[in-house]
């Protein structure tokens, strides 16, 4: 095998590939390190990238302020019951979109094609929720998304991908519709359903339009919301203090926690993701590249 | 010999599509659900459309209400923030297609002229990774950083700079959509390009090498031609999202210094719906014509991509 040269060419790519790479991490460190970092440092060392007397009392904080913890438990609800539900729909429509020679499919796929070009808007929404007496309950915004069309067309093409010659034979063998689905399709299907139930997992957590117009209550507010209420309040303590850094109230760093919420939020995403960076990917290429 | 009604090879004429539905029943009990959910939650909504011709009075509901004509639609089109910021939106997006549109694929064309698989692979997963954060998130990570007294405006003040408002002046607001946009999610965008250049014949390249082509000339004379296809059908999807992209990144990027600049359509359409005196007709009427608008840019945009060879918004 040839040795790879290292050319200047290289050099210059690696810098600016690094520095590129670097603009994305140093901000992600710059929050991480402020919330490990008392009031008094911060005004001391505004600069820095990690604090040289690392506190835990913004977190403890954070969780002393009952609202990050509504939120956690708001939106782990809204995963475990939107995802199972946003799954069940997707997988059977997109199976049977892919399916042949019924009458009325080219007129389903339509139907469905419509409603990916065209929508009324939160307001109709927000009427239809009141009208089934959803408002104000997390059920809204579980069933305000049920199935993302792109990622159920993506999966319909997965499962047309697959081998007919595959159910042709289970037929032979005697096997009725259901048990080629149970025992065949879906076991060979597992890397898309992975695939699938990561971005709608992603989309649940990352979920607060729909909250913040449906729900009222503060009990039922979803991180992401609880998040910019905190966000919002510190940005207003910023306006009324002089130096732009909120420290007005002296028990708390609101900066400081302001940032712990942040790293709180943004935590399950980072740590999971290096492991599961393989199967968004292959979704994109399985999306972008058609069959 | 079997009789016609015994033969399974002879299709029968009466009740033939109910046979065949009954045939077909397992489809239809998959399909059944879905179907359900979009037609009581994609087209149910749709009815309210009709409130953009009617006033709405809320104790009549929507079918109730009294029409009222092109009423709505005079005090839209009357309104001149309205059409500031149906411009606003279309001058920020196109904006979008210039400048913030060539980054993921420089980002692709750098990424793959890259030997060290695994310096690769880490830069990959560091660029790819905050197009997984919700913009509320986002936001707040960039406004910490971009502060009068964040990180960078340190920084520049060490060297004897002028601090910058980065996220706070009317000036700079719009390069900066394309800066954050561009930090949160070209990582993601370069995967479709990286995808479409691992398709590329390698032979091409050998024979260039042959041939004495430098580097540069071999990304800019062969990866780039051979990916034009894939950029061309990214662009003129790119192009039917011109009148709605960037709600989610504008709402969280907003504050009171840059409001003057920062109302795109969605934008409106929020202040109108939720932050004045509630008027559902009026705010429908808007919608109407904004969702309008945005389906005949998909549609064209679908089409300009099929032509080019291209798979279209959907398979």
């Amino acid at each position: 095998m040839r040795k790879k040269k290292i050319g200047g060419w290289d050099i210059v790519l690696m810098t600016i590939l690094s520095v590129w790479a670097l603009a994305i991490l140093l901000p992600v460190i710059n929050v991480i390190a402020v919330s490990f970092t008392s009031n008094k440092e911060y005004l001391a060392r505004p600069m820095m990238l990690f604090p040289l007397e690392p506190t835990l009392k913004n977190y403890i904080d954070l969780l002393q302020d009952k609202r990050i913890l509504i939120g956690y438990r708001t939106t782990l609800l809204l995963v475990l019951l939107g995802v199972p539900l946003n799954l069940f729909l997707t997988t059977s429509f997109a199976y049977g979109l892919s399916r042949r020679g019924y009458p009325g499919r080219k007129l389903i796929f339509y139907v469905v094609l419509i409603t990916m070009l065209f929508n009324g808007g939160i307001i109709p929404m927000y009427l239809l929720m009141m009208k089934l007496g959803l408002t104000n309950s997390l059920g809204s915004v579980v069933f305000a998304y049920g199935i993302n069309t792109f990622y159920m067309v993506i999966m319909r093409n997965f499962f047309s991908s697959l081998p007919v010659a595959l159910v042709e034979s289970a037929k032979i063998d005697g096997a009725g519709e259901w048990r080629i689905l149970f025992r065949i399709i879906l076991p060979l299907s597992m890397p898309i359903i992975a695939t699938i139930t990561l971005f709608y997992t992603v989309d649940r957590w990352n979920e607060w339009y729909n909250a913040m117009i449906f729900i009222k209550s503060p009990n039922m507010q979803p991180l992401q919301l609880v998040l910019r209420s905190i966000v919002l309040e510190s940005q207003m303590m910023d306006k009324i203090s002089a130096t732009g850094t909120a420290v007005i109230d002296k028990e708390r760093f609101v900066s400081g926690m302001k940032m712990a919420a942040v790293v709180v939020t943004m935590l399950p995403v980072m740590c999971v993701f290096p492991f599961l960076q393989k199967y968004f990917v292959k979704g994109v290429m399985v999306g972008a590249i058609k069959a | 010999m079997t009789e016609v009604k015994d033969n399974p090879l002879v299709k029968r004429s009466h009740g033939g599509i109910l046979h065949l539905i009954w045939k077909h029943r397992m489809v239809y009990t998959l399909l059944l659900p879905g179907l359900i959910w979009y037609i009581v939650f994609a087209y149910g909504p749709m009815g309210g459309l009709q409130l953009a011709f009617k006033t709405y009075r809320a104790s009549e509901g929507i079918w109730g209400s009294p029409w009222a004509g092109l009423k709505n639609y005079e005090r839209v089109f009357g309104d001149p923030a309205f059409w500031s910021a149906v411009f606003r939106t279309l001058y920020i997006n196109i904006g979008r297609l210039i400048f913030q549109f060539p980054i993921p694929i420089i980002l692709a064309l750098l990424l793959n002229e890259m030997k060290f698989v695994k310096f690769k692979k880490v830069v990959q997963t560091v660029f790819t990774f905050p197009h997984f954060l919700s913009w509320i998130v986002v936001a707040s990570i960039l406004t910490n950083m971009l502060s009068l007294d964040g990180l960078v405006n340190n920084v520049l003040a060490a060297f004897g700079m002028e601090r910058i408002s980065f996220l706070g002046s009317p000036s700079i607001f719009q390069p900066m959509l394309y800066i954050t946009d561009a930090w949160k999610s070209a990582g993601w965008g370069a995967i479709v390009y990286l995808a479409a250049i691992s398709g590329v014949d390698t032979d091409q390249y050998e024979a260039a090498e042959i041939d004495g082509a430098s580097r540069f000339q071999r990304v800019f004379f062969i990866t780039l031609p051979n990916i034009m296809p894939t950029i061309v059908v990214m662009f003129i999807l790119a192009v039917g999202g011109v009148m709605s992209t960037g709600f989610d990144q504008v709402f969280n990027l907003d504050n009171v210094s840059v409001r003057s600049v920062s109302e795109i359509l969605d934008m409106y359409i929020y202040r109108i719906t939720f932050q004045a005196p509630t008027d559902f007709s009026f705010s429908m009427a808007v919608s109407l014509f904004r969702s309008t608008i945005n389906m005949v840019l998909l549609l064209i945009a679908d089409r300009g991509a099929k032509l080019m060879g291209g798979d279209g918004l959907l398979g």
